[in-house]
């Protein structure tokens, strides 16, 4: 009992943040002020200050295009790492997965200068590679730890049996790393529609995601605190409703690799 | 369609593959062998390329790039080459040293964003009725983005915030300050947002741990008379220690390296010089004051903390049976 007590104060502390959101997304300025009483006039002041549903699409195109980029890059390289080795594989395999050190802040400012001369920072395509490739070496790590669970016989036999070590790949070992895929998946969808950096280095004003304009539109400091709860909700809905689907696989893919 | 041909493919093929097998144990070496291994290096470079040519790209050669940059003075159009001096330079820059100053302290909420959840992970491991329910809400705000817990941080901590009307409440009526405003509770602030934010990810940490533990251990500990603390601290703890030392490091490198966003929104580095870390100050030097030189340089020393950090994880995170490293 006493321990029931202890999990619902430490569930109340958790919420608290939620709640308070909702209770103040739901206001006009005078009412958050007084603290009581109830309106829409946060999601009006929202909506025309901070263009919702075009920022949720960008947000939702970065999202799939960088996702699947990633995918693409470590199914294949995990599978090589994994079930192809050739010489110098394992080094190879390495310098990928070393690249998890580095943090973006550390060479913002050349990838932006870098992106910006090849013209690909007045589009989605900057910020879509920026994404993809911080999120390549994680999503090949799990990619090449999932590939080696699978025996080789199974990878040989297709292959002796004339599939081709292309077609072995797409036909036996993609369907059978699903779970791997759909924990990446996730994990990275979080990830990306949560992320404030790249949005707004990468990305032109009119194609920010709605993460980057909610984090400028606060900075204004002239939008009303309802609005800005408002746009908080709005922006967390996607990534709680996601949550909620596929808690499992992020819960794996967090704890992956850290072994049994 | 493709998953039901994997199936027939391993239903049907066993003979085909312990023929396979057979040929590779004799190291029979015939031509048909040789030209297949020919062809599987083959399609292992070509499968592996466009993974290192995404990272070589966009990480590696931006990191050779900030490199050589440090050593100079950047605006982004015109570079002037400096030198090796401008990192002497940096160590007697008092700026360096406070926003050093800053990381440092913010470490020190490190061992509160294990021990609370380890305490937690401890509580749901009893299994009391209804914990997978709590455990989905402790770990919901993982999901949520650093800018909307920021948003509300920034509205927990302010002068009529949350904060003071509960300190109100029972009795500190008189202290209501705004905690942002001061350098160092701004500090504080940043670090107790973080530490709440790290709740979600570290319990799952231990709570997979504890997964792993024998039951019968506990159990013995329990039949020998020891109390629940002494089993937690006796027992349990010390079986922990690798996922202890994992959360650990994932602790350090997001209070380096993630909390870009929740300053940006929260503090903007303020007041003065408060609330800057490397990593926000990177961005500060610059795009608000456009030395990309002395943004690459921090952004080399930021580099190197997350690589220490790093070679830690990698020890940590390497797989079971070491072949592949």
């Amino acid at each position: 009992m006493v321990l029931f007590i202890l999990m619902v104060a430490v569930a109340v502390v958790m919420m608290y943040p939620f709640w308070y959101i909702v209770d103040n997304a739901f206001r006009s300025a005078g009412q958050y002020d007084r603290q009581s009483g109830h309106s829409l006039s946060g999601w009006n002041q929202l909506f025309a200050n901070l263009p919702v549903a075009g920022e949720l699409l960008n947000s939702t195109l970065v999202c799939v295009a960088a996702i699947a980029i990633i995918l693409v890059v470590s199914t294949t390289a995990g599978f090589a790492f994994a079930k192809l080795r050739y010489r110098g594989s394992g080094m190879v395999f390495l310098l990928v997965v070393s690249a998890l050190m580095v943090p973006l802040q550390s060479i913002l400012f050349p990838e932006f200068v870098n992106l910006s001369n090849v013209h690909l920072t007045s589009s989605y395509v900057g910020a879509v590679l920026v994404y993809a490739a911080l999120g390549a070496p994680f999503a090949t790590f799990l990619m090449a730890t999932y590939y080696r669970g699978i025996s080789d016989e199974l990878i040989e036999a297709a292959v002796m049996d004339g599939l081709g070590y292309e077609r072995t790949f797409l036909q036996i070992a993609i369907p059978l790393s699903l779970p791997a895929i759909a924990t990446i998946t996730v994990l990275q969808f979080i990830q990306i529609w949560d992320d404030l950096l790249v949005g707004l280095f990468f990305l032109p004003t009119s194609q920010r995601t709605i993460t980057a304009g909610l984090a400028t539109l606060s900075t204004g400091r002239t939008t009303s605190v309802p609005a800005l709860m408002a746009g908080s909700l709005i922006s967390a809905i996607p990534a709680i409703v996601v949550y909620l689907i596929f808690q499992r696989h992020l819960v794996k893919g967090l704890t992956l690799g850290m072994g049994k | 369609m493709s998953l039901t041909e994997a199936e027939t493919a391993t239903a049907v093929r066993p003979a085909t593959w312990r023929r396979g097998r057979g040929a590779r144990g004799a190291r029979s070496g015939s031509t048909s062998r040789s030209r297949l291994a020919r062809r599987r290096r083959r399609a292992g470079i070509l499968l592996s390329l466009p993974a290192v040519a995404l990272v070589i790209a966009l990480l590696g050669l931006p990191v050779g790039q900030a490199v050589y940059y440090s050593m100079t003075q950047w605006d982004g159009l015109t570079t002037t080459w400096i030198g090796p001096s401008t990192y002497t330079a940096l160590f007697k820059d008092p700026i360096f040293w406070r926003v050093l100053e800053n990381n440092g302290l913010l470490l020190l909420a490190v061992p509160f964003a294990i021990g609370i959840p380890l305490a937690i992970a401890a509580l749901l491991h009893e299994h009391v009725r209804g914990w997978r329910f709590f455990r989905s809400v402790y770990f919901l705000p993982t999901a949520i983005s650093w800018v909307v817990i920021g948003m509300f941080a920034l509205r927990f901590f302010s002068a009529t915030g949350v904060l003071n009307g509960l300190l109100a409440h029972v009795g500190f009526g008189s202290s209501a300050t705004d905690m942002l405003a001061n350098e160092h509770s701004a500090l504080a602030a940043l670090a107790i947002t973080f530490i709440w934010s790290m709740v979600g990810t570290n319990t799952i940490i231990f709570l997979t741990g504890m997964a792993t533990l024998d039951p019968t251990l506990t159990e013995a500990a329990r039949v020998d008379g020891l109390s629940r603390p002494k089993i937690f601290f006796r027992v349990t703890l010390p079986l922990l220690t690798r996922f202890i030392q994992f959360s650990f490091v994932i602790t350090v490198i997001s209070a380096f390296s993630a909390l870009f966003s929740l300053i940006f929104v929260m503090t903007s580095g303020g007041p003065g010089f408060g609330t800057t870390t490397l990593e926000f100050f990177i961005y500060q030097a610059g795009f608000q004051q456009v030395q990309l030189g002395t943004a690459a340089l921090y952004g080399v020393i930021l580099f190197v903390i997350m690589a220490i950090a790093g070679l830690v994880q990698l020890r940590l995170i390497r797989p079971d049976d070491g072949g592949g490293w």
